[in-house]
């Protein structure tokens, strides 16, 4: 059954009773205005006498920046303020770091570069005009002079002797840091173990590519000392606490607001150059500075992400079962440490569903002369399970096991959960093996294991190939993070405020972005009140109008959110009944709350009623004081684990290469579903981001000019309609035991084992020539490449 | 810093050169008067306030922008506001009947076919400027057909069931009973 079937019959029925909206596939409250072209996108916001700002970048990979002459754009009319990296040395500090590296020096940047730039796209300049046309006119009247420098753009490469060291005055080659989770004596079980598989698997650089690029609209006002900043964002209330820290004013002056938000996949989490110097030019001028990003500049100023040369070693006895898993792992920092900086959650998951008591996983992070790594959706899930579930298939090779038999042999089971893995993670629940069995199923692996793998009538193979994995989601407490050096906290909350309508607004610091946070909070406060879904208005994204939160990132919403939604919506519900008790003359326990209006005994009162009498105080008990409205917090003590195992089913033409996922499983178990529908569509979604980075995206640089040779949307390329293969989901559903409602975060498991299971169907379908696959993307032309090498050929 | 202007004076962009266009935009007459340099999309975002009409790559290539021109799904960014003059251009705006969404912004609920919004607008008037044309696609076509506009969120599957489904429910064309009889 799918996600969709368990709950399509209870759609279309916004009025159903509220008890029963928790876990239906309710409406989204997005919906109308977005399909209506009435969302409010930080582009749409158009203040009157808005000037545009346009920015110079850094042409080359690394270079002193010698000179800038700004006369001949000052002249040219329109042209209203031009700031270089002197100007902004003088008004800012340094733009501080959300996820500083733990154990690595900070490496301030500013938001422009002073004296020498790090990567292609660096900002050096920037001019604020009358219109874009003529701000960006002005940029070519900019006389700067570089003086380029050696560059180095593999990461490989950035680490080993000789290479050009990016931040000389603070570290001695670029490695930024290292870090290293253990747990027993992997290097003596590894010594010990029968068999020994491993390999340096290579992770490409790709880029999330939010359809709305970033954006942002800065105004001040000077006598009222307010900086109202408009910005398309995840995090409105971090991004207000970095700008008082760069902008060196008090958090009281700073208004962030995220309207709608064209997604945003972990790249828009925090401050960008651009932001700061859109507030900078705006209080200069006093005018109102607007500038949204083209997309040539978000392929080289926003964040990349992923990229990483993962050295795995799996070692196991005579009978498949793990003894040691070692992953030893260089992260791609880029120029500059962006506020999330590179993933981190390789570590954390290193060894995916396996059992395996002794372990080991180093973390390196490499400065290179390329943009900015940061957050992307997965973060370090992805690239880590590539590696070890090709290990496991290998694996299953060595021993001549079967690779289904092999996971479910070796992966934690329900009894042994909760289970800290080497790394400290501890899983909270689940039942690994029935999702492998039920992808397994679903493909007919039992019929394909044993027969031969011969050529199809079309001249092709078929392979099948599987991936199994756990996924992190939220963030286990503020000490956690704490712990890890976050400069953020692990809860989430709400304010629930009645109005005389008789319906609830519900107001919280999460911005819209896609992930239906509006639906699936009005669906938890209708739940636990007993209020109409329909009554209930979620208004995000505003800090001048939620109370601080943390923000919408790292599968961790619904987790920290819930339990907020559940204090606040219990504490709003009961006082509800307190007054419509006194209206109807009975006992609080005996008032429900149903719909749009409050019951006790066969006599009902409007909430509108209610409400009306809370609000002005007329008519409410008299130990009762006026107003109905409550704001609660909530921090998750724990992570919840999320899993689920891939099956691809792929076709291989053996003489070139081609290859077509005809058929992809996920059995996939995301605790309760909060809305299944939206549910399955994050799946989708990020199951097509997988798709895109396993078999086509990467952000290729040249590396004898250090420039970005694809950075364009006519040259990277993200799955079409006519891309993304068939996708059947399976589904378990297993309540977390340490979230409110046992939810789980669902945002990013489908970007997780789209490549493991592709690559290892392709790898079974030509196991005759004994082809490997080590490097993303998998494309036809990576594959030829390996079945030329497996059969001693030489290639181009 | 450097203060270039004392004064900013008129934002009013004074030095560009301008031309005169008149479009029918969404059944009303629109004459203004817009830089020759603006492209179409702009103009209806920043001159008529239809910010419906999203802006994603201006290259052509991320269909965000897409709208109807005389019954053709056009990529807005890749034309200048100019070439609209004489013209006749529909928007997502007029999917709506006042506060009643129509069928296919519908289908699209109905199904899920929507995460963040912003490649809505050019998926809708791409799938009504493909209703223009008459005929059934199948998913296959209707795949080939949205391709040239983008999606992050869904995954497209939801999309094309909902244009499928759309489709389903209009009523047949006289070209249809044509094909269907010969």
């Amino acid at each position: 059954m799918t996600v969709a079937d368990l709950s399509r019959s209870e759609m279309d029925r916004p009025d159903l009773p509220a008890r029963g909206v928790l876990g239906a596939s309710a409406p989204r409250k997005e919906d109308h205005r977005l399909l209506r072209g009435d969302g409010a996108f930080t582009d749409d916001v158009q203040p009157a006498r808005a000037a545009q700002m346009a920015v110079a970048r850094c042409p080359y990979p690394h270079a002193r920046i010698v000179s800038i002459d700004t006369s001949r754009a000052e002249r040219l009319p329109g042209v209203l303020h031009i700031l270089t990296g002197a100007d902004i040395r003088e008004t800012t500090g340094p733009l501080t770091v959300l996820r500083p590296v733990p154990g690595a020096p900070e490496l301030p940047y500013r938001a422009l570069a002073d004296g020498v730039a790090t990567h292609e796209g660096q900002p050096v300049v920037s001019v604020v005009a009358t219109s874009r046309h003529i701000a960006e006119d002005a940029l070519d009247l900019l006389d700067i002079e570089y003086e380029p420098l050696p560059h180095v753009v593999d990461t490989m490469e950035a680490l080993g002797p000789g290479a050009p060291v990016l931040q000389p005055a603070v570290l001695d080659s670029n490695l930024l840091a290292a870090q290293t989770d253990r747990r027993g004596d992997p290097e003596a079980r590894l010594r010990e173990a029968d068999v020994v598989v491993g390999a340096r698997f290579r992770i490409n650089r790709v880029t999330a590519l939010p359809m709305e690029p970033r954006a942002v609209v800065a105004q001040w006002r000077p006598g009222a000392r307010m900086l109202t900043v408009h910005a398309s964002t995840q995090v409105p209330h971090l991004v207000r606490k970095q700008l008082a820290e760069t902008l060196g004013l008090d958090e009281s002056e700073i208004r962030t607001v995220a309207g709608d938000v064209g997604g945003g996949f972990g790249l828009k989490l925090g401050v960008f150059p651009e932001d700061v110097l859109a507030c900078v030019h705006a209080m200069a001028l006093r005018l109102p500075v607007k500038w949204v990003e083209d997309r040539g500049e978000h392929f080289r100023g926003s964040t990349h992400a992923r990229e990483s040369v993962h050295d795995y070693t799996i070692g196991a006895d005579a009978e498949g079962r793990i003894v040691a898993m070692m992953d030893r792992y260089v992260t791609d920092l880029g120029g500059w440490n962006s506020p999330f900086g590179s993933a981190q959650l390789s570590s954390v998951v290193f060894n995916g569903p396996y059992k395996v008591h002794d372990g080991l996983v180093e973390r390196r992070v490499a400065l290179t002369n390329k943009t900015p790594i940061g957050a992307y959706r997965g973060y370090g899930q992805p690239e880590v399970n590539f590696a070890y579930e090709r290990l496991m298939d290998m694996l299953a090779r060595e021993l001549g096991a079967d690779p289904v038999e092999l996971r479910a042999r070796n992966m934690v089971t329900q009894a042994e959960l909760p289970w800290e893995n080497p790394a400290g993670a501890v899983y909270d629940s689940g039942d690994y093996e029935r999702c492998l069995r039920m992808a397994a199923e679903a493909v007919g692996w039992s019929r394909h294991r044993d027969a031969p793998r011969t050529l199809r009538e079309d001249g092709r193979i078929v392979g099948i190939g599987f991936s199994s994995f756990v996924e992190r989601t939220g963030y286990a407490s503020s000490r956690f993070l704490a712990r890890r050096g976050s400069r953020f906290g692990a809860h989430e909350s709400v304010t629930l405020r009645a109005n005389r309508s008789g319906g609830v607004d519900a107001y919280t610091g999460v911005s819209s972005m896609g992930q239906s946070s509006e639906t699936a909070f009005a669906q938890v406060i209708s739940h636990v009140t007993g209020i109409a879904y329909d009554a209930v208005r979620v208004h995000g994204g505003d800090t001048a109008a939620s109370p601080l939160n943390t923000g919408a990132f790292a599968s961790r919403t619904m987790i920290a959110a819930s339990g907020a939604l559940k204090a606040a919506g219990e504490e709003f519900a009961a006082k509800t009944r307190r007054i419509a008790a006194y209206a109807l003359g009975c006992a609080p326990e005996e008032v429900r709350i149903e719909g749009r209006e409050a019951r006790a005994d066969g006599r009902t009162v409007p909430l509108a009623e209610v409400f009306t009498r809370a609000l002005t105080g007329q008519g409410i008990p008299p130990e009762e004081e006026p107003g109905l409205e409550c704001t609660a917090h909530f921090e998750p003590m724990d992570a919840a684990y999320s899993f689920g195992t891939a099956a691809a089913v792929v076709s291989v033409d053996p003489v070139t290469g081609e290859f077509d996922v005809e058929r992809f499983v996920l059995a996939h178990d995301g605790g309760t579903l909060v809305n299944p529908a939206v549910v399955e569509g994050q799946i989708r979604g990020a199951l097509a981001q997988g798709f895109g980075a396993a078999l086509g995206e990467e952000l290729r640089y040249d590396p004898g000019t250090g420039q970005l040779v694809n950075g364009s949307m006519m040259d990277y390329f993200v799955p079409t309609a006519a891309d993304v293969p068939p996708v059947e989901l399976l589904h378990t559903e297993v309540p977390s035991p340490v979230t409110p409602f046992g939810v789980r975060g669902v945002g990013e498991a489908g970007t997780i084992p789209p490549a493991a299971a592709v690559a290892n169907a392709v790898c079974d379908a030509l196991s005759a020539w004994g082809v490997e696959l080590f490097t993303l993307p998998i494309t036809p032309e990576s594959i030829w490449r390996a079945m030329r090498a497996a059969t001693g050929q030489e290639a181009p | 810093m450097t203060a270039v202007h004392d004064s900013p004076g008129s934002l009013d962009q004074d030095a560009e050169p301008t031309a005169v266009v008149t479009v029918s935009v969404n059944g009303a007459e629109v004459t203004g008067r817009v830089p020759v340099r603006m492209h179409a999309a702009d103009f209806l975002r920043q001159r008529l306030g239809l910010t419906g009409t999203h802006v994603g790559c201006e290259q052509g290539v991320c269909g965000m922008c897409t709208v109807i021109v005389d019954g053709e799904a056009v990529k807005s960014c890749l034309m200048l506001a100019c070439q609209l003059d004489g013209r006749a251009v529909r928007t997502v705006e007029s999917l709506a009947e006042g506060d009643r969404l129509g069928p296919l912004q519908e289908a699209f609920a109905a199904r899920g076919a929507l995460q963040c919004g912003f490649c809505t607008p050019g998926l809708l008037m791409t799938a009504t400027a493909l209703a223009y044309q008459g005929g059934r696609p199948d998913r296959e076509a209707v795949r080939e057909e949205i391709a040239g506009v983008l999606c992050r969120c869904t995954g497209y599957e939801p999309i094309v069931t909902a244009i499928e489904e759309y489709f389903a429910g209009l009523p047949e064309t006289g070209e249809e009973e044509e094909n269907a009889r010969t």
